[in-house]
Parts: C-alpha cells; structure tokens; sequence
C-alpha cells in the first residue's frame, strides 16, 4: 500500500474513507491482489447496493459527506436501482400493487439524491453504457457492476473492470489489483469457433448461452459471428454472462484489444471447441419449454432495449390489440426519446405498457401469471428461481413471436 | 469393515477459520442472484441437480460461479442460518470473493488439484482455511 493508502486506512481522511479503505484491503487480501490501482476510468454501480453489509455507508452518512462538498474521485453511473428495484417510467401503468403506489416510487427516488448529490449520474439502467455519453477508453481501469455489462467495458471497450463498482470504490477511486486489470489474465486460452451462420437476434443470445457454458472463466476469442449489432452483442454478452460467467473476450478484427487471432491469445493458446446450429438448439430447448399455449404475460427489455428496439417492437404493435399482459422494458433515456417518438402512444394504443429503470427480477414483483413468453435467455433463467419452489412456465423466442404472443394471447413461435 | 482413505489438498486461503462437515458437491457451476434463496438455503436453478438440496452446515464444492452478480446471496445465507460451513471452489472471482466476504465461512480455492475430481457428495471434510488446507476422509465403501 502506499503511504496515502495508508493514512486513509488509519482514519485520517475520516471514517467513511477508512471504513472504505477497511473493504478494499480485506476484498484485496480475499482476492489474492498485491495493491490497489487507482481508477481512470469509469464507475458504475447499484445506487445504494452494498457488497458487504459490514462496511455499509449510510444515507445519512452520504449525506455528511456531501455538506463537506466530498464528491466521487471518477465520474459515476447509476446502473438500475436494485436496493430495492423500482420502476422510473411508466409506473402509473405497471399494475403492481407497491410499484404504482406514487409515495413507494417517491420515497425511493428521494433516497437517492445524496448520491446524485455525490455526483451519480442517474442513467438508472444495465445497459447504462448505451446512453451515457461518457464511456471509458482502452486501457483504463473501471469499477463496473451488472453481470451483463461487464463484458462490455472489458470486451467491447478495451476497459479493464472486475465486478465491484459501488460507494466504496467510487469514493477512493480505486480498486484491488487483480483479475482482468492485469494484462496476462486478459489473453484468450480458448478458441471458440462459431459453425453456424448467426443471423436474427435471438441466435446471439443463444450462442452467448453456449458459449458461457463451454468456457464459464476461460476467456475465448470468438471467431465466424459476422457483423453484430449493438442489440445483438448486448443479447450476446448478457448471455455469455448467465449461462456461464465470461466477462472478457476478443472478437479478432472487431474487439480492440485484438486486431488478430494471434494477438487475442499472444501465446496463450489453449484449447479450441465449435459451437454449432446443434449446440444452439440445444440452449433454445432449455429456455423454451412451457407447455400452456395461452400466454399470461410477455415480457421484453432484458437487457433495456435500446430505442432501435422500442422502434421495432412499435413498428409491430402499430394499429394492433393485445390479448395478453405485455411489458417493454427500456432505460430511462430512450424512453424520453421514445416519447418524442410518439413510440410510447403507438405502444400504449396497443394495450401494452412502456416502462423503463427496472426488471421483474429486480423488482422482485411480477403481474399474476403462470405461463410466460420473453426474448431474454437471462430473465428467462432467472424469472423460475424467484418462483421457486412455484413452477414458472416459460416461452423463448424473437422479439416478433413474443409480440405475437401478446397480441393473439397464444404461444405458436417456433425453432427456425 | 470398510477402509477410510484420507486426502490432503493444499489451495490458497479466501477466508480463513476452521470447519469440518460432510461435502456436499456441485459437478456444474453455481448461479446466484434469484437463482439461490438465502431463506431456503439451497439453489433454485431449474436444471440444477442440486435445485432444492441444502446445503446448510455442508462443505459445498463446486467447480466456479456463473452467472450475475447475485451470486452474493450465497454469503447472505448467514443472515437466514442457512449457510454451508465452508466454500471450496476450482477458480473463482470477483463473485466468490464477495459471497465468502458476506458469509465469512472458510473459503479455499486454487487447489493443487481439482478439488471436483478427489472430493464426493458425502466425504467428511476438514477445513483449515488460514493455511489453505483441506483434509478429506473418503466416504467408506
């Protein structure tokens, strides 16, 4: 540790900054790392989302702070709230019984303000990157949260970031030295060479599924997946982290920390395995199996969709009626642009509800339903947990066959 | 009378402290988040063939976590009385470091070998997690 690192640890800077400093040294010493690094990049956290209860920072202690005009040493993104998780647009119209109660929502907003008074910027969703207008560059150190994300800043980007965006980190603008912000941990040992041609959306959440499982922690370099689209890498690396636990990989020619297949694994060169239309059919079956065609409630916006998404999914409700309960689910930003859009009224004209800032499962709260259709791998896989010891039926498929779905109340999507 | 056999491996310390119990063994990784109830002690993955299983008081062994940042719900069984006594995994991250921070049972990882390929659902498990030390008594035959 360095001489200052030392001095906050023995409480000269105050006791929220030693107490912050106390959970990155035992979070360092658990992690095996040898020292801190200090951030240059960019933090994104759950706003009042502690890791470790014991080094919780109290509201009224942020708020101390701030009346001593302390403030976060790295620019600091709201990712959605999940402490607890509410609704930041659309609430009026969500149906659920805490979270269309106006003073639930008000109070929770109100408990954020020291943080934003802390210099947050409350994007308040996972897929914050897409809407920030501040991303960090290749190289720099972040402290990201959101298992979806992660991949982002360290794939995408080129940024460096383990998973431990919070207060703490963003307070001290630093974090332990470990994992992928060391550079020989972020080499490719594994060559995943993909066998079938990806063409919609949903077939890159399927072979992100199929890919997480086959490496989990390796970090592949993934070769023959064409031209992703923004929607589709963010299904991708959303899925990449659910069915296994991947949070940095190259793409030769496309990611920046590999203009060749050689420089992905500069050496490290492993093992090599192939994904094919098989291997996707197979992830499908496991995300697909209800039984029930009638269909409860559809679900899409996990992750946020991003406005070419809310676009779409109005394009396809335009001048329709839906029989069954269907939710979009976007980030705060892009529904203000919906709005603009007129997307929101074609949505809503339609019987169905635009809302943004949240998720089923981080609202903990769902509308009644038995049978379920959505286009996330992720919400899929993790929507059944929460019913447990309940059975939860599910549908997967595109984003069309789910508003199908909603608009006709009956399941017929099927494996193309 | 069956014969025990006893195992040592050496691995690097996560949490330290001491504790034994009988192993409970996950072949597939382990998903947090929504997908373990902290109340239930158990996970809550469909498809997981340890969906349902306790796994209070047990040493779990499983090969890495997947999954969301939730897995922290792992270390929240502390909070219920539902949390194994020890975590010993292949290779983790940022995931597992956080749970055993929250649940401050002894946590061991990076093993000499693979702890999935000597250890068994039902073996008596010592753990000595300062020294990253695990003895394993075979389950007799």
């Amino acid at each position: 540790m360095t001489d200052e690192e030392k001095r906050i640890l023995d409480g000269e800077k105050g006791e929220i900054a030693q107490r912050s400093m106390q959970f990155l040294v035992e979070y360092g010493e658990a992690a095996g790392a040898e020292r801190l690094i200090d951030l240059d990049g960019t933090v994104d956290l759950h706003p009042l989302a502690d890791w470790v209860p014991k080094y919780a920072v109290t509201l009224d202690e942020i708020k101390e702070l701030v009346k001593k005009g302390e403030r976060f040493k790295v620019p600091t993104f709201a990712n959605k709230p999940v402490a607890p998780g509410f609704l930041i647009d659309g609430w009026e119209k969500c149906g659920l019984p805490k979270n269309s109660d106006p003073e639930y929502r008000r109070k929770n907003m109100e408990a954020l303000q020291p943080l934003i008074d802390m210099g947050m910027i409350p994007i308040f969703s996972c897929n914050y990157y897409l809407v920030s207008s501040f991303l960090p560059t290749v190289g720099q150190h972040c402290a990201w949260v959101e298992s979806s994300a992660i991949p982002w800043a360290n794939a995408i980007l080129g940024a460096r970031t383990n998973f431990d965006g919070c207060f703490h980190t963003a307070y001290l603008g630093k974090v332990p030295a470990y994992d992928m912000h060391l550079d020989e941990n972020r080499r490719a040992t594994v060559l995943v060479k993909c066998e079938t041609e990806l063409k919609s959306d949903i077939d890159y959440d399927l072979f992100g599924w199929a890919v997480g499982e086959a490496v989990n922690l390796e970090v592949p370099a993934i070769v023959g997946i064409g031209k992703p689209t923004t929607s589709q890498l963010v299904k991708m690396n959303s899925a990449l982290n659910t069915g296994g636990q991947v949070r940095m990989y190259h793409i030769p020619g496309l990611t920046p920390e590999a203009p060749t297949v050689e420089a992905a694994f500069q050496g490290n060169y492993q093992r090599e395995l192939s994904i094919t239309r098989a291997d996707l059919r197979r992830v499908y079956d496991k995300l697909n199996y209800a039984t029930k065609v009638e269909v409860d409630f559809v679900y899409l916006g996990c992750p946020h969709y991003n406005i070419y998404e809310v676009y779409q999914a109005a394009k396809l409700l335009e001048g329709k009626k839906c029989k069954s309960l269907l939710w979009i689910m976007t980030n705060p930003s892009s529904y203000q642009v919906a709005e603009r859009m007129g997307l929101r009224k074609i949505i809503e004209d339609a019987g169905a509800v635009l809302l943004s800032g949240s998720c089923p499962g981080a609202l903990l709260e769902t509308p009644p339903m038995r049978v379920m259709a959505t286009d996330s791998a992720k919400q899929n896989y993790y929507l059944t947990g929460m019913f447990y010891p309940e059975k939860l039926d599910v549908w997967y498929g595109s984003m069309e066959e789910c508003i199908n779905a909603a608009i006709t109340g009956k399941w017929s999507g099927d494996w193309r | 009378m069956a014969e025990t056999k006893k195992i040592i491996l050496k691995g690097r310390k996560v949490i330290g402290g001491k504790a034994e119990g009988e192993a409970l063994v996950s072949m597939e990784p382990l998903m947090g988040w929504l997908n373990v109830n902290p109340q239930l002690g158990c996970t809550t993955e469909r498809n997981h063939p340890l969906c349902g299983v306790s796994f209070k008081d047990k040493i779990l062994v499983f090969p890495t976590p997947r999954g969301s940042g939730g897995f922290v719900s792992y270390g929240m069984t502390v909070n219920y009385n539902t949390n194994p006594a020890a975590f010993l995994y292949t290779k983790g991250n940022n995931l597992t470091i956080f749970a055993s921070l929250v649940a401050q049972i002894p946590t061991v990882t990076d093993f000499d070998q693979d702890p999935l390929e000597v250890i068994e659902t039902g073996d008596y498990v010592k753990v000595d997690g300062d020294r990253g030390i695990v003895e394993v008594i075979k389950r007799a035959v």
